[in-house]
């Protein structure tokens, strides 16, 4: 990775919210530019990994204000997990070769339900792959949508100069995110593209309101989502909506939205920003990521565990893909 | 020749820039300068390479080289401005990012540098709008910097 430490100018509320940050922390934070960097920027944090000291990387050609927004978010995510390490222990969605098990067992049923439908199959090799594939990749969502959420809207009532860039950030991460899995609808099963989509059109529905910003409306903002703008009800029954995967994406969605309004209604965005403040952040995401997790009947897919359990979990993450390829299909798997 | 030699000494410290390679794009610059001194643009490959590395008063004194070669040297203006701005003198750091945006009024550092400037001298509203049109700016290039990134997948 090619970083560029940055001296580089940043406005005064940034500044501001960094040295807080590292103060009520107690910690340091490097800022670095790196041409290979996320749009939403990356951080490194101590309460993550084995590291002296917190990093916050974005792209290099972010020289104004787009980087100021990603470095209050991500200050916001670290006092966060700090407080949750202050306060009682900072915990992370992990896995084990158990829960790999049970998660791949649930896809591979509901991917065989779905090929029954098929008239062209998916070859055999490929749908093996696809079963940790789609388990990591609902592991790593987890792991982001029920935070996000959480800091926007924070940063949002904390940081008033910045909003019009977190809408231009929120609005280019909503398309990118739903853009996700796009290649491979026709691959994955019904039930997790439109879960996906589900959890994503939930966030930026709480993101629309909260901003407040109806251009992050995904019936505005996503076009596979335009036509269900002011769709009436005869015309939804009378057309076979119902069957897509992007309708089916919105009801459940609708669904989720509820699950957050429930959860994030309760915080009170504008109170002191003190270690207490963040680790009721950290309770309303955890609950939030249960509630969440219930829905989708995922709760017994992870674990809560600390991050170097999970830093363990990504090493062995191919023995648990392995293991559980035999528990589920015996014999019929070779040994590698 | 020896401006001909200078020019690829340019582009050979451009390169190292690039890489973050710093020690090796200032070797670079110095012989370019050495060669040509009166190449504006070398002063101001060099003050960029120095504002990087933390070295902003050497970079202001390039700066102001390359702005003596070339009054209208945009770049070089803005990049005083940040420059003055690392090192707190705010009040020169507005004059020579408002200079950089009359001769380049598409330079979202500038602004950005204009704007922080402002800020720190208390001109909150006039810090708002250069940070706004910063942001204009800005966005504009994320969404080049996007574009030609499917381009190249």
């Amino acid at each position: 990775m090619i970083a560029i430490k940055a001296e580089m100018p940043l406005s005064k509320p940034i500044r501001r919210f960094l040295s807080r940050t590292e103060e009520t922390l107690d910690t340091e934070i490097s800022l670095l530019r790196n041409p290979e960097a996320e749009p939403g920027g990356t951080l490194v944090d101590i309460y993550s990994y084995d590291i002296e000291k917190n990093v916050i990387i974005f792209p290099a050609h972010y020289i104004g204000l787009l980087k100021d927004f990603i470095i209050a978010k991500h200050c916001t995510h670290l006092l966060i997990k700090g407080a949750a390490t202050k306060k009682a222990k900072y915990l992370v969605c992990s896995y084990n070769g158990d829960t790999v098990y049970r998660g791949m067992r649930q896809i591979y049923f509901d991917a065989l339900k779905d090929e029954a439908k098929k008239d062209t199959k998916l070859p055999v090799k490929k749908l093996l792959q696809m079963l940790f594939i789609l388990y990591n990749h609902f592991h790593e969502d987890i792991n982001e949508v029920p935070w996000n959420p959480i800091t926007n809207a924070s940063v949002y009532y904390r940081m008033p100069k910045i909003r019009k860039t977190q809408l231009y950030h929120v609005m280019k991460e909503s398309k990118a995110d739903m853009d996700e899995m796009m290649d491979q609808e026709s691959i994955i099963p019904r039930r997790y593209f439109v879960l996906n989509k589900a959890m994503f059109y939930a966030r930026d529905m709480f993101l629309a309101k909260t901003l407040p910003a109806d251009e992050l409306l995904p019936t505005i903002n996503i076009p596979q989502m335009k036509k269900f703008n002011h769709l009436e009800v005869k015309e939804m029954l009378t057309t076979r909506w119902t069957h897509t995967a992007w309708y089916q994406s919105k009801v459940f969605g609708d669904n989720m939205v509820e699950i957050l309004d429930k959860h994030l209604g309760l915080v009170d965005w504008g109170a002191e920003p003190s270690i207490d403040y963040y680790y009721e952040l950290y309770r309303t995401g955890v609950n939030l990521t249960n509630h969440l997790l219930a829905y989708m009947t995922m709760k017994d897919w992870f674990v809560w565990e600390t991050p170097a359990h999970l830093l363990e979990a990504h090493q062995k993450k191919k023995e648990y893909e392995d293991e559980a390829l035999k528990k589920i299909f015996g014999d019929l798997i070779a040994d590698s | 020749m020896a401006v001909k030699e200078a020019v690829e000494l340019l582009k050979k410290g451009t390169s190292f820039a690039r890489r973050t390679k710093y020690r090796e794009a200032l070797a670079c610059y110095d012989k370019a300068l050495a060669l040509d001194p009166a190449s504006a643009e070398g002063w101001y490959l060099r003050a960029s390479v120095l504002i990087e590395t933390g070295k902003n008063t050497e970079a202001l004194v390039d700066c102001e080289k390359a702005i003596r070669l070339n009054p209208h040297y945009a770049d070089a203006w803005s990049k005083k401005g940040l420059a003055l701005f690392n090192l707190e003198r705010f009040e020169e750091a507005v004059f020579a990012c408002t200079r950089a945006l009359a001769l380049n009024a598409n330079d979202a550092t500038a602004w950005y540098v204009k704007g922080v400037s402002l800020d720190e001298l208390g001109k909150s509203d006039e810090a708002q709008e250069a940070y706004g049109r910063s942001l204009e700016l800005e966005i504009i290039l994320d969404m080049d910097a996007e574009r030609k990134k499917v381009r190249k997948a």
